[in-house]
């Protein structure tokens, strides 16, 4: 799943610039994040970056779209070729939503 | 007056990017006030936003409404005015606690008892936000601020019961917490016919504090509709608003059943009498009497 942001969004941009992968932009009503470059903060943090700030707690799992944990990194590793992420298995809880 | 149904909440919008704070309780109002204008309908050119000056008070110029952001606590005057001259166009004020209440707070009353037909959204953060963070008129008692460094010493003004006393119409609260909710009271508040007051409670992400951040409010406020509170009932709100500070209500805490005349109806009514003859000649006769 990536992450959606809801209609319950106040427009504050305070989760544009906590995006690891540069996902989120202002949209035509509120702000959007781009499925293709989101990883739900898989390879970056415990949870997603853009809910851990948002004040509206706003930014949640698509349920209509679910992506494994495999899937998610996977994404990371090609969208940061420089950066070096643990392998699946060795992934810790400080990396990914799923192990916390 | 136009009325068109085709306006969605992009067409209120302006190109100026807001400078508030991430985060600001501030752009959820913006955004309610979008999608509010959309549903009122009426375009951008017949609108006239006033207000005076602190963070909020910018809030005019990221609407695509006439605009302007007047001197401190003196968008109520000015807007008064706007109404007088040109009572076909809708007239929105806006502006924080300090601009409303305390720089601002005397002309609240007046405003109130002449009853123009004008939405008041007041930002309400209990704090100076734009000058870093000094005690305003509805910091809580005992806060710690730049300004009371030993936690205040006197008690706020209570912004639903000092305009539900002065006879406002119309008064209610909302918060970002809650932006359906938050919409559907400033459209409520724009729609009503007379002085229509709605206190935002909009947190300060920099200054405030941080039990009185958006995440708080969604886990303690009370829609006074959940209560079964009759927006009719003016003595009942008085008693619910009295708990502003304790209770985070949202909702219409008041909306006069029946509306009195506007101030601008009345001078209308006024100039139609003393236009005919008739009534000339009796203000002659007062002058001669006397």
């Amino acid at each position: 799943m990536a992450t959606l942001i809801t209609s319950e969004c106040i427009n504050c941009g305070a989760c544009e610039p906590e995006c690891p992968n540069e996902a989120i932009s202002a949209g035509a009503d509120v702000y959007e994040i781009d499925q293709a470059l989101c990883t739900e903060c898989v390879g970056f943090h415990a949870k997603e970056a853009c809910q851990s700030v948002c004040p509206v707690e706003c930014c949640v799992p698509d349920p209509t779209r679910p992506e494994d944990e495999a899937t998610l990194l996977a994404r990371a590793v090609k969208l940061h070729p420089d950066r070096s992420f643990p392998p699946l298995a060795e992934l810790p809880a400080e990396l990914s939503r799923f192990r916390g | 007056m136009t009325a068109t149904t085709a306006l969605t909440a992009k067409d209120f919008k302006s190109d100026l990017k807001p400078i508030w704070c991430p985060g600001c309780g501030d752009f959820g109002v913006l955004q309610s006030l979008y999608r509010a204008l959309a549903s009122i309908g009426r375009p951008p050119h017949e609108i006239a936003f006033v207000s005076g000056i602190g963070c909020s008070s910018r809030i005019p110029g990221y609407t695509t409404a006439y605009g302007f952001n007047s001197v401190h606590g003196r968008a109520l005057p000015i807007a008064q005015g706007i109404k007088m001259a040109r009572p076909e166009l809708l007239v929105l004020v806006a502006g924080g606690d300090g601009d409303g209440f305390s720089i601002g707070g005397g002309h609240v009353p007046h405003a109130i008892r002449r009853n123009p037909d004008l939405t008041y959204i007041v930002m309400d953060n209990q704090i100076y936000g734009l000058t870093k963070g000094q005690l305003s008129p509805t910091s809580p008692c005992g806060l710690k601020t730049v300004t009371s460094g030993y936690g205040s010493l006197e008690q706020p003004v209570n912004p639903l019961l000092y305009t539900l006393s002065y006879g406002a119409g119309f008064v209610a609260q909302a918060t970002p917490a809650d932006m359906a909710g938050m919409t559907a009271v400033i459209e409520e508040a724009i729609r009503y016919p007379g002085f229509a007051f709605v206190n935002v409670q909009s947190p300060c992400v920099t200054y405030g504090q941080e039990e009185q951040q958006v995440k708080a409010h969604r886990a303690h406020m009370k829609s006074l509709a959940s209560l079964g509170h009759d927006s009719k009932d003016r003595m009942r709100a008085f008693e619910l608003a009295a708990q502003y500070g304790q209770e985070l209500y949202t909702g219409v805490f008041y909306r006069n059943p029946e509306p009195p005349p506007t101030y601008g109806e009345l001078i209308r009514a006024r100039q139609t009498e003393l236009a005919t003859p008739l009534a000339r000649e009796r203000i002659l006769d007062m002058f001669v009497q006397h």
